[in-house]
């Protein structure tokens, strides 16, 4: 035992993936012996709210989304930052206040760049 | 608002060859309502909106009607000459007035804050000819209930941008609310006070065996 | 096997008898009967009633049942708590049949159970039950809250009361029971067809149709 530190480390590991893994296993024996599996072409098709599923439920959204998610994002950050921002406005010295001037620059010139690319209008 | 009467005469000013009918009400709501002819009613109904007294920009509400074949028996006494004799005698004449099927336009002015007017389309009979103009085109609220109207009564509205079955489903065939409609038969089993209902549940139910029959 | 008069007798003296079957199965009941999910949905205002209930003053988490499942995969109770449409019914059906076994069906309200006011009506079903087996009826317009928990105590003493095996076994367990029920289809008068004779048969004989026609 001195010589093997870790062995009660492996012992609990395999106590663990066993706990986990019983339950599992007797759900598994129990379904297998008692209650018989009974697929249907209802019951196998795609969830649709009770509806025939149209198409493939595989389907692509446009990147057009994924721009309005990131630029929701990053005026959801600049939100947060404004926040102890304005609330601290009064302390702050000239330094903080440009470093910030500088920050929601940033951010505004990716409006900019967004607004001249089309993003914001809805196709 | 103006009266019926004043309404109708600066509608007949304005729109050429319009035959307008001012459809009384023995109702005691007493709202007298404005039959228009198909041809003319877009044209009629542009004008309701447009012009500066009335514009009635809004319509509430949009019902049909149905109006089956009316039977009317009329007594008349005629006086025949029988057996030489002059005598009044009873006769009966039969007066067949055929259905329509009617849609009606509650239409009020939402910048002007008065109302109602009451604008009806008929329809030439109940099988056929049943095509009205739709005015969705000049009261975009109209869409859904032509649809509704469409759905339960069976009036083809033209001009409707959309005009499909909106309650009932696509292959269904009938149309409901009119007064001839004969509702699926499933009355197998109905406890119920309704001695009409009963009836028809208990066609269902198997009949009990004369006694002669088993003797 | 124990004898069951020998059992009883014991019992009164304080000695409780069982067999391995029975105490498996009162596991498995306990178990299904205290974690019913219901698939959330409502049709009418039976539901705002179903939402009252599963609220803090009714509180239907007491039964364990208040997860209220999106999907019909993840769900054991439907509770049809509201009008079904003919052009509703099909979609009832099939949620239905998409949910796993072991599955159950309370029909809530006047209309679920009969159709209820609108019964003489053209497009309402007279009842889910001419489609769908139903366990549990619900009567009232809408019916309380506490009339739907009285109906979720009397599934759970079902459950409990439902076998492995033998005659009185579990629907769910019966291989040769199906778990699919025919959707019904629209027709061109009716839904086609218009009731599901396997699943509901009208009475043969009208028990007491003159009740009320006084």
């Amino acid at each position: 035992m001195p010589d093997q530190p870790y062995l009660l480390l492996v012992i609990f590991i395999l106590a663990a993936i066993g706990f986990a893994l019983l339950p599992l296993g007797v759900a598994a024996l129990w379904a297998k012996f008692f209650s018989p599996a009974k697929p249907g072409p209802d019951k196998n098709a795609t969830y649709e709210c009770g509806l025939v599923s149209k198409g493939d439920a595989w389907v692509q959204f446009k990147s057009e989304y994924y721009l309005y998610g990131i630029i929701f994002l990053i005026f959801d950050v600049e939100v947060i930052f404004l926040m102890p921002f304005a609330v601290a406005f009064g302390g702050l010295s000239v330094g903080a206040f440009i470093a910030m001037m500088v920050f929601i620059l940033l951010l505004v010139e990716g409006l900019a760049w967004a607004w001249v690319k089309g993003v914001l209008t809805w196709k | 608002m103006e009266t019926l009467e004043e309404i109708k005469a600066r509608i007949e000013a304005a729109v050429s060859g319009a035959q307008l009918e001012i459809l009384a009400n023995d109702s005691p709501s007493g709202q007298r309502s404005l039959l228009v002819d198909d041809n003319h009613a877009l044209t009629v109904a542009m004008f309701l909106r447009n012009d500066p007294g009335l514009q009635l920009d809004y319509c509430s509400n949009v019902t049909g009607v149905d109006w089956p074949d009316k039977v009317e028996k009329i007594k008349t006494k005629v006086k025949k000459v029988v057996d030489g004799a002059e005598q009044e005698v009873e006769e009966t004449i039969e007066k067949m007035t055929p259905g329509f099927l009617e849609a009606v336009y509650h239409l009020y002015s939402m910048s002007l804050k008065h109302g109602p007017a009451i604008l009806r389309l008929r329809t030439e009979n109940r099988t056929d000819k049943v095509h009205l103009p739709s005015l969705t085109p000049v009261w975009r609220g109209a869409e859904f209930q032509e649809r509704e109207i469409f759905d339960l009564y069976g009036i083809v509205f033209d001009g409707h941008p959309d005009l499909r079955r909106i309650l009932m489903w696509d292959g269904f065939k009938d149309h409901p609310m009119r007064k001839d409609y004969v509702e699926p038969d499933d009355y197998e089993y109905e406890p119920t006070p309704h001695a009409e209902v009963l009836e028809k549940a208990r066609a269902h139910l198997p009949q009990p065996q004369p006694k002669e029959a088993s003797a | 096997m124990i004898d069951e008069g020998l059992k009883s007798e014991l019992s009164k003296q304080g000695i409780f008898t069982t067999t391995f079957n029975e105490l498996i199965e009162w596991g498995y009941n306990k178990g299904r009967a205290n974690s019913v999910w219901p698939l959330q949905f409502g049709l009418a205002c039976c539901a705002i009633e179903m939402i009252a209930a599963s609220m803090a003053r009714y509180d239907i988490a007491r039964f364990g049942s208040e997860v209220f499942r999106p999907s019909p995969r993840q769900a054991d109770l439907m509770i049809v708590a509201g009008t079904v449409t003919k052009k509703m019914a099909p979609q009832v059906v099939r949620l239905y049949n998409q949910m796993p076994e072991p599955k159950y069906v309370i029909a809530m309200g006047a209309c679920a159970i009969s159709g209820g006011p609108f019964k003489q009506g053209y497009n309402v079903l007279k009842g889910i039950d001419r489609y769908i087996p139903v366990d549990v009826h619900i009567p009232g317009c809408p019916p309380r809250p506490e009339a739907l928990l009285h109906a979720l105590m009397t599934l759970q003493k079902k459950i409990e009361e439902q076998h492995l095996t033998g005659p009185q076994q579990a629907r769910h367990l019966n291989p040769e029971a199906p778990s699919e029920f025919p959707v019904p289809e629209y027709g061109e008068h009716d839904l086609v067809p218009p009731k599901n004779e396997a699943v509901w048969q009208p009475p043969k004989q009208a028990k007491d149709d003159t009740q009320g026609n006084v």
